[in-house]
């Protein structure tokens, strides 16, 4: 048990990040904790994307110095993938904390259950 | 009641995935372009490090999409929160401590260096454009929270946003004039481990450096409000 | 022969460029969008012909793909790219003069990044690639639902945005596990090694990644977004978003499920999903009384009847739904443009404030009165071609659950016509209430209302301008092999 729990450990945080992200986001009424749900949300999706690029006693895949070898280096490719969507998840942290702050101007109130203007 | 619908859908994709991560085995090699980038990527584009590689010239066009994507955040942001009205209140603001209003004075430049000395050497070490630029707009969060008043130009963040995305089109278009790829690497390699090398990779990351630099900063600017 | 990376770098420039053309001049700022889209338009065209014998595959960065990204210019491809050009064009021409307040260069900075992600969208032939162009598409339109900057819009945008981020994660989780499994990212690459891997851990990046896209393309559950962001965005982004972006959406999960995954037994559930999303949408339709949020559950409704066509998989059915997308684009556009005026002349969206504009504004009502007619299929408009390929297709299928779908599209179209028919009716039959005087909109305006009327008539009449393209298209998504070889060799 722990064995199997040792070896799958990135995978099972990278998962409960995202589940406890995806759980804030549907249940609670604050905003400023709903977007603090997306936030996790986006920590989990990149964990995850890392950790299926990790190769057992890799290192980093730079080649600093004139005798490093090409065997024992990780993926290099989800790295790269991972560099794109942290920026791509600040972009949409910024433009949401931006209508937070227009919202709060205009209501008065974070709460969700209360900025229902639209109705049917 | 929505919270017992959330649990159930949220267990049942979990098993879901647990069943597909057992396709994906943790640590094993699984990748064929992964191993083709580190046999052939020092070679091919002349950068040592082989991510910054991957970044710049095999996968060009998404870091190109990324920097289009923080363009449209501050755009975004500025345009939620422009209003044409003065701001009401002065709001006071508390004055820094000791520490922190000397301490600013001083770390500035030093700050600046640090990030001027990653995304220069983007293609050599650890590092790189967007890395080197968040590092930058710490330096100026800095200065507004020990100095308060000074704010940051604002034509000069427009200039230098414009500039830095207009650069990376042009070398992509210069690079289908010479060698009928967009964003082909034409300049020369030149030797690896040294500065000047790597062809195009140096000039778009300090590009890219400073523009991710000046739009971060403006981002926090516009979160700060109006004078 | 031009090369279509020109078709995303050279409006990518100008966007980028727009503000030092700012501080030349502040009046040459709003007639950016219309060049950048007219060149778009004009290098569609010029490329019609060679795309139509073979995908023209191009690399960026000089090498081959797998290792290098590739983008696919097929007639599935074109097709979009023009349709994105035309309606960009004309609804960047009519914001000339709609747009006066705020911050307007921001404005059309991301009025032409929103096209730019959406023809970025469609030409990738790889699968990070659409992702980050799908982000490009979907930020922008998050800021411009906010645009205007009242309650209701900011509200529906930060709805839109919450549901947007946890679609986009779910697709990114999606791309991960397909990363996993296969070790590439070349969408032609994946499609070859499909059958190398169990059939339940390709079940699940399946489930991941259509979920992701199905909340910008708006299929039933996950579409609670769209009525409230559609009806509180500026009316020149409500023609763009149901015109262009959610068509872009409904592309994306046709290039998954035809190409990468070839699923066959998942043509059934998308024919179900496509009549639960029509009806669904058309009923909710009838009991608005707020004209845009009318509008846009049929939008929701049409999209149905798009993933309907989609999920029937025979060449007649899928070019059936791609000739329905162009319809929708173009009927929902003239809608949108059509309304924008009407509600600013009249300060309301209630259908009963609407009574007697057609002596007042007689070009717009006539507008009005194309658009409507043509969604619902009337004769001499495109609407009619496009639902009777539709319906020849399910009938040609030759099974009688497909004769009971075709009862259902046929009740869709009845509902529609009755709440449009009560609209005309108010426009052009009642008596109005307060006498104000004659004004039209301005020439700015009419100008893109007339052209996409001309156009409407023009196919409807004519349907043998775009069929060749469209064969040429339902093939490229239904002949998989010729696909992955014309890609890798």
């Amino acid at each position: 048990m722990i064995d199997f729990l040792s070896h799958y450990i990135y995978y099972i945080g990278a998962f409960g990040l995202i589940f406890i992200g995806i759980f804030i986001i549907l249940v609670k009424h604050n905003l400023i904790k709903v977007i603090i749900g997306i936030s996790l949300l986006d920590t989990g999706v990149n964990l995850f994307l890392i950790s299926v690029g990790y190769i057992s006693d890799g290192t980093a895949p730079i080649f600093s110095s004139p005798d490093m070898k090409a065997e024992n280096m990780v993926d290099p490719v989800p790295q790269a993938l991972v560099l794109t969507a942290i920026v791509i998840g600040v972009a949409v942290l910024a433009l949401a904390l931006s209508l937070a702050i227009k919202l709060y101007k205009h209501y008065g109130t974070l709460n969700l259950r209360k900025i229902k203007e639209m109705k049917w | 009641m929505k919270i017992l619908i959330s649990i159930i859908l949220l267990c049942v994709i979990a098993l879901g995935t647990g069943l597909v991560l057992e396709m994906i085995p943790f640590g094993e090699p699984k990748t064929k372009i992964g191993e083709y980038y580190i046999d052939n990527g020092v070679e091919k584009t002349g950068a040592v490090n082989i991510v910054t590689a991957v970044v710049l010239d095999y996968r060009g066009f998404d870091t190109l999409g990324e920097i289009t994507v923080l363009f449209i955040a501050a755009v975004g942001l500025g345009s939620v929160l422009f209003s044409s009205k003065k701001s009401d209140k002065d709001k006071k603001q508390e004055p820094a401590s000791l520490i922190l209003s000397t301490g600013c004075r001083f770390l500035f430049p030093l700050i600046l260096l640090l990030g001027a000395y990653i995304f220069v050497h983007g293609h050599l070490s650890p590092g790189g454009g967007f890395q080197g630029g968040a590092i930058i707009a710490s330096a100026f969060v800095l200065v507004y929270l020990g100095c308060p008043g000074i704010r940051v130009n604002k034509t000069g963040t427009k200039i230098v946003e414009s500039l830095g995305g207009l650069i990376f089109i042009t070398m992509g278009l210069l690079g289908l004039l010479f060698g009928g790829y967009f964003l082909l690497n034409f300049l020369p390699k030149g030797i690896a481990h040294t500065l000047l090398s790597a062809g195009i990779i140096p000039i778009i990351y300090v590009a890219i450096g400073f523009k991710v630099g000046s739009e971060l900063a403006g981002i926090i600017d516009n979160l700060i409000g109006r004078p | 022969m031009v090369n279509p990376v020109l078709l995303i770098a050279v409006p990518l420039g100008l966007a980028f460029a727009l503000p030092l053309f700012g501080f030349i001049s502040k009046r040459i700022e709003k007639y950016i969008p219309v060049v950048g889209m007219s060149f778009n338009l004009v290098i569609s065209l010029l490329l019609i012909p060679k795309a139509m014998e073979n995908p023209i595959i191009v690399s960026i960065g000089g090498g081959k793909p797998p290792f290098y990204i590739n983008l696919v210019a097929g007639p599935v491809g074109i097709l979009f790219s023009l349709i994105i050009a035309v309606v960009g064009l004309l609804v960047s021409i009519y914001s000339l003069s709609y747009i006066k307040k705020g911050a307007t260069e921001k404005y059309h900075m991301l009025y032409l990044f929103l096209l730019v992600g959406a023809t970025g969208v469609v030409l990738t032939g790889d699968i990070f690639n659409l992702f980050v162009f799908w982000e490009i598409l979907c930020i922008s339109s998050y800021a411009l639902v906010a645009y205007t900057g009242e309650k209701s819009g900011v509200e529906s945008a930060m709805k839109y945005l919450i549901q947007g981020a946890i679609g986009s994660s779910l697709l990114l989780i999606g791309i991960g596990m397909l990363y996993g499994l296969f070790g590439t990212l070349n969408m032609a690459d994946i499609a070859q090694n499909i059958d190398s891997v169990s059939s339940i851990s390709i079940f699940v990046p399946l489930v991941f990644i259509i979920t992701g896209l199905g909340v910008e393309a708006a299929v039933f559950p996950l579409n609670a977004w769209l009525p409230d962001a559609h009806s509180a965005a500026p009316s020149s982004i409500s023609a763009i978003l149901s015109g262009l972006a959610i068509e872009v959406g409904v592309y994306a999960i046709a290039r998954v499920v035809f190409t990468i995954f070839g699923a066959e037994s998942f043509f059934l559930f998308l024919c179900f999903l496509g009549l639960l999303t029509l009806l669904i949408g058309e009923m909710s339709a009838f009991s608005q009384n707020n004209l845009k949020r009318m509008l846009a559950y049929s939008s929701i409704g049409q999209i149905g009847l798009i993933v309907f066509a989609l999920g029937i998989a025979t060449s007649y059915g899928v070019a059936g739904g791609l000739f329905q997308i162009i319809s929708h684009s173009l009927s929902k556009a003239l809608l949108f443009l059509s309304v924008g005026y009407i509600i600013y002349r009249t300060s309301s969206m209630d259908i009963s404030s609407f009574e007697g504009i057609g002596k007042k504004m007689p070009v717009t009502s006539l507008a009005f009165t194309i658009g409507a007619f043509s969604l619902i299929g009337f004769p001499p408009f495109v609407g009619f071609p496009s639902k009777f390929l539709i319906v020849q297709a399910a009938l040609a299928k030759g099974e009688i659950l497909f004769v009971v779908f075709i009862a259902f599209i046929l009740i869709g179209t009845v509902i529609e016509a009755a709440y449009f028919f009560r609209v005309v009716q108010a426009i052009y039959f009642k008596k109005e209430k307060n006498n104000s005087e004659k004004k039209e909109a301005p020439i700015a305006a009419i100008i893109p209302m007339f052209i996409l009327a001309l156009l409407i008539i023009g196919i409807g009449v004519y349907p043998k301008l775009v069929t060749d393209i469209l064969d040429s298209a339902a093939s490229e998504f239904l002949k998989r092999a010729d696909f992955i070889r014309g890609i890798l060799g």
